[in-house]
């Protein structure tokens, strides 16, 4: 059984500026980590690879080579191999171009049984890569699993947190499963596997080394258009005291949301 | 040094702080008051790998070298001293049995040191810092060894499985075997209540009439003395890297509450009394730091190093009571206060003064090392 998980590097803090040509986030000169929540996928991983001896989990990344650095972290973990993506065509793309690459990587990679996510990136905070590549892969995709167990022979059974609702979905492998937090608690690399994690491969492809349509890579490749980011201003307003018994208060509580509209 | 060796360092010091910051610091004030690792600490720290990380890999561990291992404990001891002196107990008898153990030895023991926490003990009621006042001893019956004494004070005392001991096999003879608390003869005596370092257990072995094959043999007949001093080096590189984190977290706990904190209407950052405490308690840890990993960096390289480790302990315990001092003055009644850290980091440095050689020892060594050149 062949396992893929897709990370990100992301800034290790939250002291980030925008770009003010792109308006996409300037990560440039920032220390990087890997994002928190890809380390529930590749726990995932590693927890299924505990529990079978066919378990082969290969993690990939797209972005400058210092994100190799995330990618050994996870072989640290007890992942089985890297491929980091990294080519200047690359540069700008925003998860519809991320997408694309990442499913021809996928393709390329080759027999993936499964391939994880985290459920988003704690930088940009989209969630989309995920299902975009389901999407180009032609693939059954589960978002948001919080429980995960391989139910049959070429079966995967999660059960799917949202909001205000569960649901257990069953999917035909391959498919793409994007895992949130309550998952697992990610193992720490332990100092031993940290040694052994750099005599395991870890490849780069470039450009010419994938299979790709050049129109959809890149800042070209990418219909998204951020026109503007900013944080917004914090709107101050007189707080109105609810006063009286519980019933009284809960009174008051009504007619203002009435006289707001807002129920 | 070779790219994949900085990377995988870096790596390691990344994994250590998260650890640190999620597992180690948070208990750092309750196993103070408790006199005690939290349940499952221990354990947690074993499955993880840290009792491994300078064991080499042939023996399954991770063979980080001797500044990595040193700078390890003063990230690890930012975030709680015990801890750190628990690892560093543990690493200086591997250290030993790296040195002396015959390949036999080794193999017998070493693949273990991943799961079980070693110790090395020397003292007794009737010598500390002079060996040849102990009354342990080791007989030699037929082809056995007959193992007999009481040692104290033994760093991770009752929690560590395997021990290093030091005895007399002739009357001016010191020797080391090694022993196991699962042997007929071996019991645990009482825990010592210490002011600092409250985490780390330190207690009493009892040995009565443990047998021993020849094999468990430390070095040879009469090498105590040597390895024993061996072991108080290795112990004393460590030792410094643990008081560089004790001074940085006193640092820590300074500039963020000058930061926060005015006098009057001043901010206790713009004072010069201020300016002056923090200064000087940046360069005591800068030194200490400076010094651990000189030794180290010596050691690393097959130099001798006995001088430069007793300059990192001598130097730097010191250096952390007194930066912990101007930490609780900065602090006043807060520094004073259980409920803050500092009084009890001074209580943690203070016992590095003593512990694996006193400073008044540790200055006549590094002035006889003088004199010699």
């Amino acid at each position: 059984m062949k396992i893929v998980v897709c990370l990100k590097q992301v800034p290790e803090t939250n002291d980030v500026t925008i770009d003010p040509v792109t308006h996409n986030l300037d990560r440039r000169g920032l220390a990087g980590v890997m994002n928190p929540f890809d380390k529930n996928a590749i726990e995932l991983a590693l927890n299924l690879k505990d529990s079978r001896d066919d378990v082969q989990v290969v993690l990939l990344t797209m972005g400058p080579d210092d994100y190799a650095d995330s990618l050994r972290e996870g072989m640290a973990m007890g992942a089985d191999e890297g491929v980091l993506l990294s080519d200047r065509a690359f540069a700008g793309a925003d998860t519809l171009a991320t997408g694309y690459v990442l499913a021809q990587a996928v393709k390329k990679i080759g027999d993936a049984d499964l391939i994880l996510f985290g459920r988003q990136a704690v930088d940009a905070d989209t969630g989309q890569v995920g299902p975009i590549v389901a999407e180009f892969l032609h693939q059954p995709q589960i978002t948001y699993a919080a429980n995960l167990r391989l139910s049959g022979a070429n079966e995967v059974t999660a059960e799917r947190l949202l909001e205000d609702t569960k649901q257990t979905l069953v999917a035909q492998l391959p498919a793409v499963v994007s895992v949130r937090s309550e998952l697992n608690t990610p193992r720490y690399p332990t100092p031993r596997n940290i040694q052994l994690s750099f005599n395991k491969p870890l490849t780069t492809w470039h450009h010419d080394d994938l299979d790709l349509d050049d129109s959809r890579l890149g800042q070209a490749g990418s219909p998204t258009i951020v026109t503007k980011v900013y944080a917004p201003e914090p709107v101050k307003r007189a707080l109105t005291p609810l006063t009286g018994t519980p019933s009284e208060a809960a009174s008051q509580l009504i007619t203002a949301l009435k006289q707001r509209q807002l129920i | 040094m070779p790219a994949t060796t900085a990377a995988a360092e870096k790596l390691l010091l990344q994994m250590v702080d998260d650890y640190t910051q999620r597992e180690i610091s948070p208990y750092d004030m309750s196993m103070d008051a408790a006199q005690d690792f939290p349940k499952g600490f221990v354990e947690k720290l074993t499955k993880t790998g840290f009792l491994g990380i300078m064991l080499p890999q042939e023996f399954g561990g991770a063979g980080f070298g001797p500044e990595v291992t040193a700078t390890v404990l003063n990230h690890i001891a930012r975030g709680n001293a015990s801890t750190a002196v628990t690892l560093e107990g543990h690493f200086k008898t591997i250290d030993q049995i790296l040195k002396y153990g015959t390949p036999a030895l080794q193999q017998a023991l070493l693949p273990t040191a991943n799961d079980r926490i070693f110790a090395f003990s020397m003292t007794e009621a009737s010598g500390g810092s002079n060996p040849m006042g102990i009354s342990s001893t080791a007989t030699r019956e037929g082809d056995h060894w007959v193992i007999n004494g009481d040692k104290i004070m033994i760093t991770n005392g009752g929690l560590a499985q395997v021990y290093c001991v030091l005895v007399k096999t002739a009357p001016a003879e010191l020797s080391v075997f090694v022993v196991d608390q699962d042997m007929p003869g071996f019991s645990f005596g009482k825990r010592e209540d210490f002011i600092g370092l409250r985490g780390t257990p330190v207690g009493e072995i009892v040995m009565d009439h443990i047998v021993v094959d020849n094999d468990h043999l430390l070095g040879k007949l009469g090498d105590g003395g040597v390895i024993g001093d061996s072991a108080h080096d290795d112990a004393r590189i460590l030792m410094g890297a643990v008081l560089t984190g004790i001074m940085e977290h006193e640092l820590k706990i300074s500039t963020d509450y000058a930061k926060e904190r005015k006098a009057g209407n001043t901010p206790l950052t713009d004072l010069q009394v201020t300016h002056r405490k923090v200064a000087d308690m940046a360069m005591r840890k800068e030194t200490t730091k400076l010094l651990y990993q000189r030794a180290a960096q010596l050691k690393a390289a097959g130099q001798p190093y006995s001088e430069e480790a007793a300059m990192a302990k001598a130097h730097g315990s010191r250096a952390a009571v007194s930066a912990g001092d101007d930490a609780l003055q900065i602090l006043a009644g807060y520094g004073y206060s259980r409920e803050y850290p500092v009084e009890h980091l001074i209580r943690d440095a203070r016992a590095m003064e003593i512990a694996e050689g006193t400073v008044e020892k540790m200055r006549s060594a590094i002035a006889k090392a003088e004199f010699t050149k």
